[in-house]
């Protein structure tokens, strides 16, 4: 009779469970992936770190053969969405414990990192992050004061945390063949009409902003605010690349100030 | 503002920077929140929340993506919201003009000094390789440990700056004020919500999405003009 291989996934081995193992841990260092974020490896050092507890299921256990050269292999360069690296997470580590070919474990994270990044880019940072800023700039000018934080806070979170328990989870659940996550429903959908809402909300936002900004000022004076701001707007937009906005605007408020001072 | 005070604008300020990037990015960075906290901090949240959602115009410009550079605008928010609700100097809308244009000054100075923290990591990194490379999980949580401890460094040093040289540039800035007050207001108007515009338009003006824009200014000029 001969002994059970000890590789993980060879047969006679453990196969990695259904649940991912210390979850809530895996997903509280999620939060904070891009602490050692650095031009070398980018993410990668979060990324083992926050797949690291689960490594400690491997066979010899923390401190283990398996355990180490799967740490290093998950510390490599690694870049994507913050929000949904939860995903390849998830997929990677099962893939550890289910014993993958470690070069189909490297292909995976290497393949991840465009579609998550541009994925997350466009549906938080471009679409959902604007909207609610918008909400909450709306809310502030309507005069809902502390709620519009508030109201700012909730409803980015409530999509940023779900966002993150889906990834790892879907993840887990997937392993190797994760890609299929990437087309669900729910992210398909909410790709769909988060764009609509953030440009809704933030063509809103701007004129209700101007209006509280010159409240009790007479018409003339609004119409000059109107003015102004289609200037400036016109203005960043001729200087644009070579100037930021903030910096044109910045300019703007300078010269003002040089005036306020000169004036006789 | 009291020495309690002023510690605890610069920690709010000092978390509100390590939101940014480190973690969690719940959108404590973002200036309306940061201002308006740092404004709670003092006893005058509402001056804080006016002055976020100008800072929050000039921040819509910001998409924290990947390795690019961008500002920081958590630390110098929760200053400027502090400085606006505790300060006598930077009440009227002079002192506002001044307390944004450090702000931005000091976002800019943010975003080149998160520059300096990611190549420390990166350094801290290559020092500690052959313990990365043997799958040493004490050097992982170094790592980490060091990085956020770095960020939070900068944060630290962005707020307390933001708050000092604000306080001193908003005084000064009142005092050499001739003008009259109605146009250091019509400027910040017109540069914010210019900045704002530019930047919702090279978002959403073009394909689908901008005739959803241009249905949201026109129902934003419709309640505008209705209040």
């Amino acid at each position: 009779m001969t002994a059970p291989d000890p590789r993980p996934g060879a047969p006679g081995a453990p196969a990695a469970p259904r649940r991912m193992p210390r979850f809530g841990r895996v997903l509280a260092r999620c939060f904070f992936i891009q602490a050692a974020w650095n031009y070398e490896t980018l993410m990668g050092t979060g990324f083992g770190a926050a797949g690291e507890p689960v490594l400690r299921d491997l066979p010899g256990g923390p401190g283990g053969g398996p355990y180490r050269v799967a740490l290093t292999r998950e510390t490599g360069f690694f870049n994507a969405h913050p929000y949904l690296a939860g995903l390849a997470i998830g997929a990677a580590t099962r893939a550890e414990l289910d014993g993958e070919d470690p070069a189909k474990i490297e292909r995976l994270r290497a393949a991840l990192c465009g579609p998550l990044g541009s994925v997350g880019d466009r549906l938080f940072w471009a679409s959902w992050l604007p909207a609610c800023v918008a909400v909450g700039l709306l809310l502030a000018a309507l005069g809902l004061r502390g709620w519009a934080v508030v109201a700012l806070l909730v409803l980015y979170n409530a999509a940023h945390v779900g966002c993150r328990v889906w990834a790892l989870a879907a993840g887990w659940a997937q392993g190797l063949h994760v890609g299929s996550a990437l087309g669900a429903p729910l992210l398909r959908r909410a790709g769909q009409v988060a764009a609509p809402i953030a440009a809704f909300t933030v063509g809103a936002m701007l004129p209700v902003q101007l209006g509280a900004q010159l409240a009790g000022a007479p018409p003339a004076a609004v119409l000059i605010g109107v003015a102004a701001a289609g200037a400036v707007a016109g203005l960043i937009k001729l200087l644009a690349p070579r100037a930021s906005g903030s910096a044109v605007a910045a300019s703007v408020l300078a010269l003002v100030w040089i005036a306020g001072r000169l004036w006789p | 503002m009291t020495g309690l005070e002023t510690l605890g604008v610069v920690a709010v300020g000092t978390v509100c920077g390590v939101d940014l990037v480190s973690g969690p990015q719940a959108l404590l960075s973002r200036p309306l929140v940061a201002a308006f906290l740092g404004g709670l901090v003092v006893g005058a949240p509402l001056p804080g929340l006016a002055v976020g959602a100008l800072l929050e115009l000039f921040a819509l410009e910001t998409l924290p993506v990947g390795a690019a550079r961008y500002p920081d605008w958590g630390p110098p928010g929760a200053a400027a919201g502090a400085l606006v609700g505790a300060s006598r100097a930077s009440a009227s809308p002079a002192g506002w003009l001044a307390v944004l244009l450090v702000a931005i000054v000091v976002a800019w100075f943010g975003g080149w000094l998160m520059h300096q923290v990611r190549r420390a990591n990166g350094a801290d990194l290559h020092a500690r390789h052959a313990a990365v490379a043997a799958g040493d999980p004490a050097a992982l949580r170094a790592l980490q440990r060091n990085g956020l401890l770095r960020d939070a460094a900068r944060a630290f040093i962005l707020a307390t700056f933001a708050l000092t040289a604000g306080d001193y540039v908003s005084v000064w800035f009142t005092r050499g004020w001739q003008a009259p007050q109605a146009l250091a207001r019509l400027a910040i108007a017109g540069a914010t919500v210019g900045v704002g515009l530019w930047s919702a338009s090279r978002l959403f003006g073009r394909g689908r999405t901008a005739w959803w824009f241009a249905g949201g200014l026109a129902l934003g000029t419709l309640v505008a003009v209705i209040r």
